[in-house]
């Protein structure tokens, strides 16, 4: 009798207890780091697991617990849900999208000053940097590559339809987006078949990145809807959409790599962090590749950048992997490793990088078209709001291309979208 | 140590123990559902920065959301899914049970059993699979219809395609679920009375019209009550069917349900006061669909003289 009555409420108080413990256990105080561990996450498709392993093979006795959270989108989520319940890692890769509504709050985040960030930020380019820094002077990111723009082509199918498949000879057909559209209806009238994978982001979030001002202007107010360059963009894209020399196929859809295979599409717009994607999804197609320079010469899309949140519990273990990984010789090895482009400027004369070819793009210099394209350009200012903006910019097209929005009203309904969307 | 007081602590004991007994439902579910939708409530009348500052603004939030189209968009599109599939669903399950029942099956057991396996598959894997169907360019549907001359159609990008599409996954995984339901519930009617009717020359129909569907009554308000909670949430297929941009079920919002906006806005654009908002309108919005349900569905009664 008396056990079945007060085992119940014991059960009951145990259960409170326990609850609270859970309430009380998130944010409290900082865990005592060992020093010798840390804890990195990453995303996926960066390839930064060979990253870590190189620099195991420097320290031994480190232990990296390296997490490939999802997309950097995802990365970036978990970043900031990781951020608000206080349980975070010591080590974190954040895209550079992603990156202003961090460096708006820097407040989380160690401010990477204090372990001398100051004294190697010259190693980097000054507007990459600019962006990893806060208003009030924090920095809270060292990058790690930049996304120069190039444009991969399909040299099998170039042949077919009569046109040049040498490099430098393609690279000459489009000076400009005009140019690139034209050669696309050349090559979809012999061919019948599309030109490039799609609009949005093979030519809009190209051209969207090559000039002196996306969305914001260099104060921060942004002014997307008065821009030259963003409505010019805009209807470049309209443009090819209405040439018809698309192929409607939205990038990473299950269908582009089904298509790519396919060769439904021609031409595909690379980023240089774009390279690897079209390695993994068609390896068949190792040597039918080959890369141009972009419409229009210059221009960044994307890299990524490391960040040490507050609450980190190993910090400086955290630093000594950046510091190291980072220098411009190990930037430079990554790149002739991996491919993804350097961030200092110091290395892009280096005979090794000049003379790196890409064996699967028909040994086309990558290192020297990348970084010619990464000199050549005008930085902008990219904010909080850049990410949501460029989206709706994005969906806007993509409805033309897939013959449900108007042409006509296209770049109206983006802007008021868009101002639905961020309130200004 | 008396005996009197050793009785009152004893009687005491007795007395909390029934309150102590039920206590782990209730504590689990005040720390897990009632503490979050309060702090829902309270969210959703400050611009909260999960990372940064919170700014208490009042109404601000639901002012915003009633003018905002996305939101209508969105509350319309849940409502269309919503009906088109729990409307069939409930049809096919009453029509399935019905026959269940009655027919002289062989192998009933595996009949009735073996529509519990879309229920027990993946949401995730059956949205893939069904995405995959209903594609533009290399689903088997249009490659169907393209025998016919007809197509390719564009269900993703059309607002009742995709609509149709989602219906179709919905009532795919519910309608065995449902059908167990009726099935169970119908073996409960005594025999005699189906007997009784078919001597005084009441044909299958008029069976099921009359003695079916009346005795049904109860668990039919039960699935529809429950389908209207389900239904109004439905999240992970609008989620899947869309690679480019999930968070809006694709670049026009032809398919995004509430609780996706909600999620967008909440844990892509990190406005989780809006978020917030957008889940008490949900709230709201459950409560009274599913009281209108009830009142409705009372109303079937079974049929006297």
């Amino acid at each position: 009798m008396k056990l079945r009555t007060t085992a119940p409420i014991v059960l009951a108080a145990a259960l409170v207890l326990t609850t609270a413990a859970c309430g009380g256990g998130g944010g409290s105080g900082q865990p005592a780091g060992d020093g010798k561990s840390f804890e990195f996450w990453s995303f996926t498709g960066i390839n930064q697991k060979r990253t870590v392993e190189d620099y195991k093979k420097i320290n031994p006795n480190v232990q990296v617990k390296l997490t490939e959270v999802g997309t950097s989108t995802e990365t970036a989520q978990s970043l900031t849900t990781a951020l608000a319940g206080g349980k975070v890692p010591d080590l974190v890769l954040i895209q550079g999208d992603n990156l202003p509504q961090f460096v708006q709050q820097p407040q989380n985040f160690q401010d990477l000053r204090q372990y001398g960030a100051d004294k190697i930020k010259g190693d980097y380019l000054d507007w990459v940097m600019s962006q990893a820094t806060a208003k009030t002077g924090e920095i809270i990111g060292i990058p790690t590559d930049v996304g120069g723009l190039a444009v991969a082509y399909r040299t099998d199918l170039f042949k077919k339809a009569g046109l040049p498949t040498d490099r430098d000879e393609v690279s000459k057909l489009w000076p400009t987006w005009d140019a690139f559209i034209e050669t696309g209806k050349k090559y979809t009238a012999a061919t019948g078949k599309a030109f490039v994978d799609n609009a949005g982001t093979s030519v809009f979030y190209q051209a969207v990145n090559q000039g002196p001002q996306k969305y914001h202007d260099p104060s921060g107010n942004v002014v997307y809807s008065t821009s030259p360059q963003v409505k010019s963009a805009f209807d470049y894209a309209l443009k090819a959409i209405q040439a018809g020399i698309t192929a409607k196929q939205s990038s990473f859809e299950e269908n582009w790599i089904a298509g790519m295979s396919k060769g439904d599409y021609a031409v595909v717009s690379a980023p240089s962090w774009m390279l690897n994607q079209i390695r993994d999804y068609a390896p068949g197609l190792k040597g039918k590749w080959d890369i141009a320079t972009i419409p229009g010469g210059a221009g960044n899309w994307g890299g990524s950048y490391l960040a040490i949140p507050k609450g980190a519990a190993n910090p400086k273990a955290a630093w000594d992997y950046i510091s190291t990984m980072q220098s411009p010789q190990n930037q430079l090895a990554h790149f002739l490793d991996v491919g993804s482009l350097p961030t200092t400027p110091s290395v892009y004369k280096d005979p090794k990088l000049l003379a790196e070819k890409d064996e699967f793009f028909s040994d086309a210099p990558i290192g020297k078209i990348y970084t010619d394209s990464v000199l050549g350009l005008k930085p902008f200012l990219i904010g909080p709001e850049s990410a949501a903006i460029g989206q709706e910019f994005l969906n806007a097209i993509t409805n033309v291309e897939q013959g449900k929005g108007d042409p006509a009203k296209a770049w109206d309904t983006a802007l008021a979208n868009i101002k639905t969307a961020i309130g200004k | 140590m008396p005996e009197a007081e050793a009785r009152v602590r004893q009687s005491l004991a007795e007395r909390v123990a029934p309150y102590a007994y039920i206590a782990p439902f209730f504590l689990l579910f005040a720390v897990f559902g009632l503490v979050p939708l309060l702090f829902t409530f309270y969210v959703a009348l400050f611009d909260w920065n999960p990372i940064g500052e919170h700014v208490f603004i009042g109404f601000d939030n639901f002012t915003r959301l009633f003018g905002d189209t996305r939101f209508w968009d969105a509350a319309w599109n849940t409502i269309s899914i919503w009906l088109l599939s729990t409307v069939p669903q409930l049809l096919i399950a009453l029509v399935l049970a019905h026959l269940l029942n009655h027919a002289r099956l062989r192998l009933a057991v595996f009949f009735r059993m073996s529509m519990l396996v879309p229920y027990i598959t993946s949401v995730a894997a059956t949205t893939v699979v069904f995405a995959q169907m209903f594609d533009r360019d290399y689903g088997l549907l249009n490659w169907l219809l393209g025998l016919f001359g007809v197509g390719p159609i564009d269900f993703l990008q059309s607002g009742w395609g995709s609509h149709t599409m989602i219906a179709v996954m919905v009532t795919w995984r519910w309608f065995g679920y449902t059908t167990l339901l009726y099935l169970a519930s119908l073996q409960a009617v005594p025999r005699t009375i189906y007997e009784a009717a078919s001597v005084d020359g009441a044909g299958a129909w008029k069976q099921f019209r009359h003695i079916s569907v009346p005795s049904l009554r109860p668990v039919i308000v039960f699935t529809i009550v429950t389908s209207t909670i389900g239904g109004l949430q439905i999240f992970t297929e609008p989620l899947l069917v869309s690679n480019t941009s999930p968070l809006t079920c694709g670049p026009a919002r032809h398919c995004q349900t509430l609780t996706l906006f909600l999620y967008e806005q909440g844990f892509g654009q990190f406005q989780f006061g809006y978020g917030s908002a957008i889940g008490v309108a949900l709230f709201v919005l459950i409560i009274a669909v599913a009281t209108l349900n009830y009142v409705l569905s009372t109303r079937i009664r079974p049929e006297r003289g």
